[in-house]
């Protein structure tokens, strides 16, 4: 697959650097993939998971085509909610409407001439998006303005055999005593399966909060590596909540480094994993500036085969004193060959802290589906009843209400489409 | 409306009901009493459709063979067990809980479902009726409750499914002399020619407010003695032994 890759990427880049200038940092990444390759169990942060074996199953062969068009309609807009949004198709920017905000206070720009910041890969994946990407956007919410309604990313894909490699990057700056509400949305229309490759880079500045949501809807082949990177400054604070469902494989990569004191980070999960699906949340959070607190709630059911990973890590720098670090993980796993792999670590260097973690699984209370059938559900509604309350648990952690209802719903059309 | 001929149930080998028979008919009210380990819970346990027992004799329960329904199934026939020991579900909204399971059973009836507005009015003018704060009905579905909270949410479940065939597993048991009163109220409410009821209890003082029919002593997993309610008095005086 990576000699095909080559080919590929050399087409691609041939075709691209006519639009941008950076054809050699491209080159230099994607040299730097090769000689990596795709990432497997032999690498402690994918220990549980093997990429390669997933992708080489799924694919015969990832092609990216800079040149297609994308000409089909999307306005299946997230009803729930009065909302900003943007719109990406098959990768590309497609429009975007802010028609409830101050248009000056918002810096936006959809990369493609470049990404403003060029991080450096730390892993092949990201090499690979750095290689490969095609557009993204840059946001900037500036002079400490809130947004009056949240801002919702439609990434929409319907395409075809010969492009199913996206490589996206998205850059958010929420400046000094911003605020922002922001959606990611991944829909495949189309049951050609797409090989997501997401890189998402969020700065918060003094004060400033942003709350990150994502949903996914994907289909069964579908595979999505989404690495999150933020940083956040002296008082502010990052919540982010992920749904994981629907898709083959589902990787969250989130490293948050909680850069100054009285910032924080709230990394909250629900994980459905059904019919062979495998989805990891994978966290490192850094405490380095004193009185910094993070928290982090995953809970997964799992049914069909399925795999859920979880791997945190809390890191509390030998500076941050008074550090408040909890962590809880729990699955509920309702097969014999579902598997749940979780790994909680805490790395403390500091002596003033309060740091927390706690890891269990369990299967569905007999008992407890007893009492609910003695009151008139049948087996299948108790065990749904079940499941709801278990994942709603993580769903409450959010603190925007009408974002926690948008997701209820979604929970209630999973499990309505659930056999 | 309950025929019990010759049950016996065991347990992992252990024998716990050794050819029970009791037959309640429609608009009885029977009591069962019996020493701890005599089987009282068993009883209510199978009768409500607890796997886990090997199970031989009859039961049938409103001409039907008990054993043939489903647990949801003698629910939705108007078969209602109050738990021992109800169970805490957290993430449950005990409200959402009650309205799932009310229109469960009225669905199964052909009866139309309730929409929130129409359950709500009902649920609030049954806890009134009982004297039981509604503030449960918010509340995840038994978690945190007390003793008694626990109980009286099942006789308000109870009052709420308007069930054929109630079993009262000890339900008694822990309460303190008000609850005890809303549970007795609860049962005289739904007292009719069309209701039955079984209750298990220990204790003769619940029987102080609910006058049964007939008394029976369960004893090493049948019934030792059956008298009307002055059995009950005798009980408590001169104790399982003299059985």
């Amino acid at each position: 697959m990576i000699e095909e890759l080559k080919n590929t990427f050399e087409r691609f880049n041939k075709k691209i650097s006519q639009k941008d200038n950076i054809a050699s940092t491209r080159l230099n990444n994607f040299n730097e993939f090769v000689k990596l390759g795709f990432p497997g169990k032999r690498l402690e942060d994918w220990k549980f998971s093997n990429f390669y074996k997933i992708i080489s199953e799924k694919f015969n062969n990832i092609s990216v085509n800079p040149e297609e068009k994308s000409t089909f309609k999307f306005d299946n807009y997230v009803n729930e909610f009065k909302h900003n949004k943007i719109v990406f198709l098959n990768g590309y920017y497609n429009k975007h409407s802010f028609e409830y905000e101050n248009d000056e206070k918002i810096v936006f720009d959809n990369l493609k001439n470049g990404p403003a910041h060029r991080p450096n890969g730390n892993n092949s994946l990201n090499l690979l998006n750095n290689a490969f990407f095609t557009d993204g956007l840059l946001l900037n919410v500036k002079d400490g303005y809130h947004f009056k309604k949240p801002l919702v990313i439609y990434n929409v894909f319907n395409t075809k055999e010969n492009n199913n490699f996206f490589n996206q990057k998205l850059i958010v700056n929420v400046e000094e005593n911003s605020k922002l509400n922001l959606i990611t949305n991944t829909i495949n229309l189309n049951t050609v399966p797409i090989f997501l490759n997401t890189s998402n880079f969020f700065y918060i500045e003094k004060y400033g909060l942003l709350k990150l949501f994502h949903m996914n809807e994907l289909n069964n082949d579908d595979l999505n590596y989404n690495l999150n990177e933020t940083s956040v400054l002296e008082n502010g604070v990052f919540e982010n909540f992920i749904f994981s469902c629907n898709s083959a494989f589902f990787k969250n990569d989130i490293f948050c480094t909680l850069k100054e004191s009285y910032s924080s980070g709230f990394i909250n999960g629900a994980i459905f994993g059904k019919n062979y699906e495998e989805h990891e949340i994978k966290t490192f959070i850094k405490h380095l500036g004193q009185n910094t607190k993070s928290y982090q709630k995953i809970k997964s059911v799992l049914d069909g085969n399925s795999k859920t990973i979880f791997q945190g890590k809390i890191y509390v720098d030998s500076n941050a004193q008074k550090t408040n670090g909890y962590q809880l993980n729990k699955a509920l796993i309702l097969d014999q060959k579902s598997e749940f792999d979780s790994k909680p670590e805490l790395e403390i260097y500091a002596d003033n802290v309060k740091c927390s973690h706690g890891s269990a699984s369990g299967s569905l209370d007999e008992n407890v589906i007893f009492y609910l059938m003695s009151r008139g559900l049948n087996r299948f509604d108790a065990k749904k009843l079940l499941i709801k309350a278990f994942l709603q648990d993580s769903i409450e952690t959010i603190t925007s209400e009408e974002i926690k209802k948008y997701f209820l719903n979604k929970l209630e059309i999973l499990l309505n489409e659930y056999r | 409306m309950l025929k019990i001929d010759n049950l016996s149930a065991k347990i992992e080998n252990k024998e716990i009901l050794n050819g029970l028979n009791l037959h309640i008919k429609t608009g009885e009210i029977h009591a069962i009493m019996g020493p701890n380990g005599s089987g009282k819970s068993t009883l209510a346990n199978i009768l409500s459709g607890k796997k886990g027992y090997e199970i031989s004799g009859t039961v049938t329960y409103d001409n039907k063979n008990l054993f043939n329904l489903e647990i949801e199934e003698r629910a939705h026939r108007g078969l209602f067990l109050a738990f021992q020991y109800p169970l805490e579900i957290p993430g449950v909204n005990t409200s959402s809980f009650l309205k799932t399971s009310l229109n469960a059973i009225r669905r199964s009836n052909g009866q139309k479902e309730l929409d929130a507005l129409e359950f709500l009015k009902i649920v609030k003018s049954k806890a009134a009726e009982l004297k039981i704060d509604e503030k449960i009905l918010n509340r995840q579905l038994n978690v945190g409750f007390s003793g008694g909270e626990k109980k009286k949410n099942e006789i308000l479940q109870m009052s709420l499914f308007e069930p054929k065939m109630v079993i009262l597993d000890e339900t008694d048991s822990g309460l303190d002399i008000d609850a005890l009163k809303i549970v007795a109220n609860g049962v005289n409410a739904l007292r009719n020619n069309d209701r039955s009821f079984l209750i298990i209890t220990h204790y003769q003082r619940l029987l102080d407010y609910i006058k049964p029919d007939f008394v029976h002593v369960l004893m090493e997993g049948k019934i030792a003695k059956t008298g009307c309610s002055e059995l009950a008095l005798e009980l408590e005086k001169a104790g399982y032994e003299k059985i």
